[in-house]
């Protein structure tokens, strides 16, 4: 899976998994994950750390990880395709 | 117990999404139970009233990621909440000591149903936190205080099918006490599978809509919705120039010592929650003009509650209209003492007795009773009673009066 394509995975797994009202192409690449971007709070933190387990297999160890991970769909997807190569 | 206002009223029911498609489908003597469509329920029994359109999107000040996780017991809730802050002119500076009371049984129990669900067929392969933080039967008190600004005391009242008698109950007695000014008293059940499979486990379901008070009634219609009302106390009321729509003149509170889910053969609890309330009130037999029953149709609850007004109200029976809004909206759980005092309310302050539907034959032995008749009729009330039984024996009783 290249990165274009965990990119928009990323977003389906967003829209879908988080029952969130819009489509994936209707989030752009560098929006923020929490606070003004996505609107997500603490508890879909929770939840996206175990969608991206699920869906990539890649696991965010502890909040250091978490937070560069979860600052914007495009890192999302940065951390999980170079996790993905390790 | 001192007398406490009423000065709002909201209701989301299987009639409406609010107060005023309520009062209208009463007018009409609407039934509106009709085929289940929320689940799949492989019983003796497919009929429910449900609430249509249920208001989804109505986050009401909620955060987006809140907003997303509401349960129906939760949305609905809120809906009835937010109506009844309008309807008492409450703005937000002040909602701050505003108390709210809640009566409720299953919270999120629907959603968590269908997280049990996904986790069994596959869909989710791990439990879900957004799936299930909606379950504890609390949440609906946190998201309304939440959403309407509310940072009174709260309490959440769980007793079948009374809690929200219950918690009008008590609101009004806080409010007596002082230990705040004005409350929001609300019951709110949405429909979910558990609830509909344990009460035709019971064979306590009529798989057609029920008759209460009928000779052939054969058990109770499963309804949802959420009832709320702003009891305040009466002298802040009129302070702050709010329109009062009714008084809660008392309430009583017993119980039956005696089993899981029938009654009390001679209503033990029902007896003395009745007197109880007639006292508090210090309102005697006589003066009773009105009787909204819990009335839910089965054999055991119809008989023993005519038997217990029989018993306090003797020779007045005759004279007052005893009418069961489960009729038209079926039991709403914890949501029906609520609800009913809503309907109840709505009776004193327009004069329009809502009927009892379905009622064709009534039982032989009490043919001296008025049940109200489709389609109701219009009377001059002073004074009411709304009487809410719940299963283990939870019985309550308020008496509420016209404002004027």
């Amino acid at each position: 899976m290249n990165r274009a394509d965990v990119l928009a995975e990323v977003k389906s797994l967003l829209a879908t998994g988080l029952r969130l009202d819009r489509s994936p192409s209707d989030i752009p690449d560098d929006t923020p994950i929490f606070g003004e971007g996505l609107g997500l709070d603490s508890i879909d933190a929770l939840e996206l750390v175990v969608l991206v387990e699920e869906r990539f297999h890649v696991s965010i160890p502890d909040e250091e990880v978490g937070k560069r991970a979860f600052a914007s769909v495009s890192a999302l997807a940065d951390f999980i395709a170079t996790e993905r190569t390790r | 117990m001192p007398v406490a206002a009423v000065t709002g009223l909201g209701a989301v029911t299987a009639l409406g999404p609010d107060v005023a498609s309520l009062a209208a489908g009463l007018a009409e003597g609407r039934c509106a139970i009709g085929p289940l469509t929320l689940f799949e329920h492989g019983g003796r029994c497919r009929i429910a009233a449900e609430v249509p359109d249920l208001p989804a999107s109505a986050s009401h000040g909620l955060p987006p990621a809140t907003a997303r996780r509401l349960s129906r017991s939760d949305r609905l809730a809120l809906a009835a909440a937010a109506e009844a802050c309008r309807h008492a002119g409450l703005e937000p500076p002040e909602r701050a000591g505003v108390a709210v009371y809640v009566g409720a049984s299953v919270g999120g129990m629907h959603e968590a149903e269908a997280a049990w669900r996904r986790r069994r067929t596959g869909a989710d392969h791990r439990w879900r936190l957004s799936r299930l933080v909606a379950t504890p039967v609390a949440v609906s008190a946190a998201v309304v205080s939440q959403a309407l600004g509310l940072f009174g005391p709260r309490a959440t009242f769980s007793t079948a099918c009374s809690s929200s008698a219950l918690a009008v109950a008590e609101a009004a007695a806080a409010i007596g006490r002082g230990r705040m000014r004005v409350a929001l008293a609300l019951g709110t059940d949405g429909l979910c599978r558990l609830t509909y499979a344990g009460f035709d486990a019971l064979q306590a379901l009529d798989p057609a809509p029920c008759r209460p008070f009928a000779a052939d009634r054969a058990g109770l219609s499963l309804g949802e919705g959420a009832g709320a009302l702003v009891v305040e106390d009466l002298e802040h009321a009129r302070a702050r120039g709010a329109r009062i729509l009714a008084l809660v003149l008392g309430a009583g509170i017993a119980a039956d010592a005696h089993h899981p889910t029938a009654p009390h053969p001679e209503g033990a609890g029902a007896l003395r929650a009745l007197r109880a309330a007639l006292d508090a009130a210090g309102v005697t037999p006589e003066a009773v003009d009105y009787v909204n029953a819990h009335g839910t149709g089965t054999r055991q609850n119809d008989a023993v509650e005519v038997g217990v007004l029989r018993t306090v109200l003797g020779t007045r029976l005759r004279r007052v209209p005893v009418s069961s809004t489960k009729s038209q909206l079926g039991h709403t759980l914890a949501a029906a003492g609520a609800i009913e005092a809503v309907v109840t309310v709505l009776a004193l302050e327009t004069g329009l007795l809502p009927p009892t539907v379905n009622l064709r034959t009534p039982e032989p032995a009490w043919g001296d009773v008025d049940f109200v008749p489709v389609p109701g009729r219009r009377q001059p009330l002073r004074i009411a009673l709304s009487s809410s039984y719940g299963f283990g024996g939870h019985d309550v009783t308020l008496v509420l009066a016209r404002a004027r």
